[in-house]
């Protein structure tokens, strides 16, 4: 790597954690480019430089915490043992308690997927693909332990299970409810989805 | 609203002097509620301003607040209002429905009918639910209460008939499908799906919850 592309990559690092602790602290909406800019040292120029919006440095933060997240799950993941129905339970649950450290920080990314104006190069949240290939591998994996039935359609229940995933953190936005409650909702929707996914 | 008509009749004991002026007070009230369901049908919720919304109902500001604390006041009286008139229409569509499929789905149709028609309304009561207060929250889950019985009602009719059996909290199940509705907008406003791609994606997640309740 050339001496250029380096101060570039290293800007680039500086500028996504100073919007990372920011976005966290005060929030999405009260964070400026040049408040960005400010905290990481460098000038409002060079964050644009590298990233279009603020909409775009949220999604770049977030998709930067999901190498994290998926860090922690390729450790955990193949020591999960039990039902299908309990390894997504586990799995959730490990999102949960991920996100709701910087819960305030999830909760921009959530409330700007719902933004009227969504700008090209952001992913909205429960639209990462990497998320929804571990869900769907569980379960193709359930078919093939033969706890979920062969004729269901796996790509419903995926976005079935997105979806009350997602929707859950509702509770942490309006309640400040903790990892554990969402979990413990997320474990009743799973069973509830499960009984009909048992193979008859 | 519900205060509102209440406001009225209390007044209206007293001297017709003061039913006069409740009654302008409601006129006004009226013509706020309608400019601010348009600008924040156009511009979103963070969009439109209460400046906005006086100039376009032909007031001041401060008139507007004097009907209004604030702007979230002002949504959550259009959400409120909307969600009443949203659980009449879907108790309607359940009327003479034999299964518990049929009627749901005639309920959310009845959804469909409702809300698709004002999407950026919609979308934005969604966007500001994630941020908004307690007190808001609080309101608008009173003001939902009312369609998740409905559903209810319509599952305890399913075991009833013998359609399904109670092998869940129905209050779970009742809360999961109304939830899943109201996601299923997502595809709407991000991939422009139609209402009746909506209905058909809704109607088989409505199965698959169901599927472990049948009897």
């Amino acid at each position: 790597m050339g001496v250029r592309e380096s101060q570039k990559q290293e800007t680039r690092r500086k500028v996504l954690d100073a919007a990372r602790d920011l976005f966290n602290e005060i929030g999405f909406d009260e964070t400026t480019i040049r408040a960005v800019a400010e905290r990481a040292g460098v000038s409002v120029g060079s964050v644009f430089t590298t990233f279009s919006s603020k909409a775009h440095l949220l999604s770049q933060v977030m998709e930067d915490r999901v190498d994290l997240l998926f860090h922690e799950l390729q450790r955990v993941v193949p020591h999960l043992r039990g039902s299908t129905a309990d390894r997504l339970c586990s799995i959730f649950a490990i999102h949960y308690e991920f996100e709701t450290r910087r819960d305030k920080l999830f909760l921009a990314h959530v409330a700007a997927a719902f933004s009227p104006n969504l700008e090209e190069g952001v992913i909205p949240y429960g639209q990462n693909a990497r998320f929804r290939g571990m869900i769907l591998e569980t379960l193709q994996s359930g078919v093939s332990r033969g706890d979920v039935c062969n004729s269901i359609d796996l790509d419903l229940a995926l976005t079935s299970l997105m979806a009350a995933y997602g929707w859950n953190y509702r509770l942490a936005a309006q309640r400040r409810a903790t990892a554990q409650e969402m979990s413990d909702l997320m474990d009743r929707q799973i069973l509830l989805l499960f009984n009909g996914l048992k193979p008859r | 609203m519900n205060h509102v008509p209440m406001r009225v009749i209390a007044a209206s004991t007293r001297p017709a002097k003061i039913t006069r002026r409740a009654l302008a007070k409601q006129q006004t009230r009226e013509k706020v509620l309608l400019a601010a369901r348009q600008l924040f049908t156009e511009r979103g919720y963070e969009g439109a301003t209460i400046r906005d919304i006086a100039r376009a109902a032909g007031m001041s500001t401060g008139a507007v607040f004097a009907s209004f604390a604030d702007k979230s006041e002002l949504f959550g009286d259009i959400l409120t209002a909307d969600h009443a008139a949203l659980t009449e229409a879907m108790s309607d569509a359940a009327q003479g429905k034999t299964t518990v499929d049929s009627a749901l789905m005639a309920m959310f149709k009845a959804g469909y009918d409702f809300h698709y028609p004002q999407l950026p309304l919609f979308a934005a009561g969604v966007a500001v639910s994630w941020t908004w207060t307690e007190s808001s929250e609080q309101r608008n889950r009173e003001a939902v209460r009312p369609i998740r019985d409905l559903i209810l009602q319509q599952l305890r009719a399913g075991v009833e008939r013998g359609e399904l059996v109670e092998r869940h909290d129905m209050r779970l199940v009742a809360s999961t499908l109304w939830d899943t509705y109201v996601r299923s907008y997502r595809r709407a406003v991000f991939d422009g799906w139609s209402s009746d791609d909506l209905q058909t994606l809704l109607r088989d997640q409505v199965a698959l919850i169901l599927a472990g309740l049948r009897a």
